[in-house]
């Protein structure tokens, strides 16, 4: 074993595969940072070009390199400008910019970057400790648990809406509907389409999200006419930030592994890691009332988690040749095209290209934060500048990065209507976090619904782990409930103390 | 609260509540395989609609709804208030499907910054960096297809 960890580092550092890591850190940087280019959409242009190559620990180097860093940029505009750079760091905007407005952002970023990085290295830590472990509880969860599973998710995010767990709900809700929008691939139906073209293949995520953060903070800006932070400074820098993610290890720590185990689910996809960690943040944080207005847990939280999540993809990827997401499912096949073969023979035979994949991950990190952290002066003077300056050139990166989805003029139209929502919504007090992961969840939840029907009838409601996580479920909509006669009591106690 | 605000909440609550029973009313005719998601948790979100309108109308002093992890609710400044902006959003996009996105880009973002007071080398600044944005990475690199502006097809004609 030590053997092939010393082969994989060897082959990694080579000038030919560092070269290609360090280029593929930075166009995985560039691509977090610019809202409206994604990920797996570079990595499809990247596959034609890679797959000529004829050393796999150089496809290794480019693709993990690239892959492995997207979400650590990506909290640049997220934080200073409210427009998620990818879609692994949407719910780093509900704290991130926050802190930008109260003169923190600084600190906001160097928190989310140098939790990027523990997430990042603890990921690939425990991608190496955690396959024999891990491995069977996986092999034993089928779509019964995974439905349970997404329902909770959205369950989860709604009721923790704060005083306003019905809207939570229904937020939750509508997010499953407009995911439905689309031709239904298991019956062939068009749900939802009114015989428009453009909505046969569904609502693409970014418009929605675009709609639902981006532009109602740009409204607010635009109103507020003034720069997007409220004082005249940055904060004590990245000192601050650091300090912050060491004095939240605790939560650092278990951010991370939600991350990696949602990485390690198939099919759970980048955008639900950092919410789930979110989540659980506020769940489970005391004093919590001060998220969502400038908390740096919030930040911690989601930042730590997507990156380790990133790590936590390739656990299925290699050792059962199920890719964890799609950028996942992108690498696979250049890895399969340049003669890798993920499965059981990641472990055995062809150990030093798993060991490859920990090596890039763990240094491409690393990489990643250093360009970050050098550039975080710079590039945080940007809320400084006057909402004049500011609010065309976010309305153009947004109306860009919607345009992007599909390429036509009706992405723009879909991006305004989303963003009367979300602006509606804002203004109304409604979370739109649960909305936006709704969406994300419904399609597999649906699948995961029929296919429990399908294959167990009825029978799976009876299963051991889905009793379980139904308990789980149970206890998350009970907690407000709760939550509201402690607060009662509370009032009560205090009233009479009063009298 | 103002009273215009609360009914103007409680109109939205009515319209995310309507939204959820038309689709229900739409979903009633598919086969299961399609709807059973959609009727199923329709019909809670119909319900909860409900509850929540009626907790609205119920409360006579309510207290402002802020969710936990939301960002404070838009004020409306200025004598146009939202208005204003949102007629920036609806000209962008206006100007986009007219003239395209190469020519309504730095065209956007010079009348914005103008129309607010920057100084002109600041906006000329700003509409050349938007510009470089679009041409360099969306144009030269990733070779977008930009759809045909309306003003070309009526020249075309």
């Amino acid at each position: 074993m030590l053997e092939a960890a010393f082969e994989g580092l060897s082959q990694v550092l080579t000038p030919n595969s560092l070269g290609l890591m360090c280029l593929g850190v930075l166009l995985g940087s560039i691509v977090g940072f610019l809202p409206g280019i994604g990920g797996p959409s570079t990595l499809a242009i990247m596959l034609p070009f890679v797959m000529t190559m004829k050393d796999p620990f150089a496809v290794i180097a480019l693709l993990v390199g690239f892959d492995a860093v997207g979400n650590t940029a990506s909290a640049f505009t997220s934080v200073l400008i409210s427009v998620p750079g990818s879609s692994g760091s949407q719910a780093t905007v509900l704290d991130g910019y926050p802190l930008a407005r109260q003169g923190q952002a600084m600190r906001a970023l160097s928190a989310s970057f140098i939790a990027s990085l523990v997430g990042g290295l603890l990921g690939p830590l425990v991608l190496l400790g955690s396959l024999p472990f891990l491995r069977p509880m996986v092999l034993s969860f089928g779509s019964p648990e995974f439905f349970v599973l997404t329902l909770w998710g959205v369950t989860m995010v709604g009721v923790l809406s704060g005083n306003v767990p019905l809207k939570g709900l229904l937020a939750g809700i509508l997010g499953i509907f407009i995911s439905a929008v689309g031709a239904d691939d298991k019956s062939g139906i068009e749900r939802f389409t009114f015989d428009t073209a453009y909505l046969v293949e569904g609502i693409d995520l970014v418009i929605v999200a675009l709609g639902m953060f981006a532009i109602p903070e740009c409204i607010d800006l635009a109103a507020r006419k003034t720069a997007v932070a409220e004082t005249q400074e940055l904060g004590h820098g990245f000192r601050e930030g650091a300090k912050d993610v060491f004095r939240h290890w605790w939560l650092t720590l278990r951010a991370s592994a939600i991350g990696i185990w949602v990485g390690f689910l198939p099919g759970l996809g980048s955008s639900v890691a950092d919410w789930f960690a979110y989540a659980h943040a506020l769940q489970t944080e005391k004093n919590s009332g001060n998220f969502g207005k400038g908390d740096i847990r919030g930040v911690i939280a989601a930042e730590s988690s997507n990156n380790a999540k990133e790590a936590g993809d390739y656990i299925p990827t290699l050792a059962f040749g199920i890719p964890g997401g799609t950028s996942t499912a992108l690498i696979l096949t250049a890895l399969v095209a340049v003669g890798v073969n993920p499965g059981p023979e990641m472990l055995t035979t062809q150990l030093s290209f798993t060991f490859a994949v920990i090596w890039t991950l763990t240094i491409a990190n690393i990489i990643a934060v250093a360009i970050c952290l050098l550039f975080i002066k710079p590039i945080s003077r940007m809320c400084f500048m006057p909402f004049y300056s500011l609010v065309p050139l976010i309305l153009v990166f947004v109306f860009i990065g919607a345009f992007a989805s599909n390429r036509t003029h009706t992405d723009l139209l879909a991006l305004m209507i989303f963003s009367l929502l979300g602006f509606m919504m804002r203004r109304h007090g409604w979370p739109r976090s649960p909305l936006v992961l709704g969406m994300v969840l419904g399609d597999k939840m649906e699948n995961y619904l029929w296919l429990s029907y399908g294959r167990f009838g009825f029978e799976w409601l009876a299963r051991p782990a889905v009793m379980i996580l139904f308990v789980l479920l149970a206890l998350s909509l009970c907690y407000p409930i709760l939550q509201d006669w402690k607060e009662r009591k509370r009032r009560g106690e205090r009233a009479s103390l009063d009298r | 609260m103002n009273s215009r605000m609360k009914s103007e909440g409680l109109a939205f609550t009515a319209f995310v509540g309507s939204a959820i029973a038309g689709a229900l009313w739409v979903a009633r005719d598919w086969p299961v395989r399609a709807s059973i998601g959609i009727l199923v948790l329709g019909i809670i979100g119909v319900t909860l609609a409900l509850c929540q309108i009626s907790r609205d109308l119920r409360l006579q002093k309510t207290v402002q709804d802020r969710s936990a992890f939301e960002a404070p609710q838009i004020a409306t400044e200025g004598k146009w208030g939202n208005i204003e902006i949102w007629s920036w959003i609806v000209g962008f996009y206006l100007l986009i499907v007219s003239i395209g996105f190469m020519l309504a880009v730095p065209l956007f973002v010079l009348t914005y910054s103008k129309f607010y007071g920057a100084r002109w080398g600041l906006s000329i600044g700003l509409s050349a960096v938007a510009w470089s944005l679009v041409y360099g990475v969306f144009e030269t690199i990733l070779h977008v297809p930009w759809p045909t502006p309306l003003i070309y097809s009526v020249f075309q004609t």
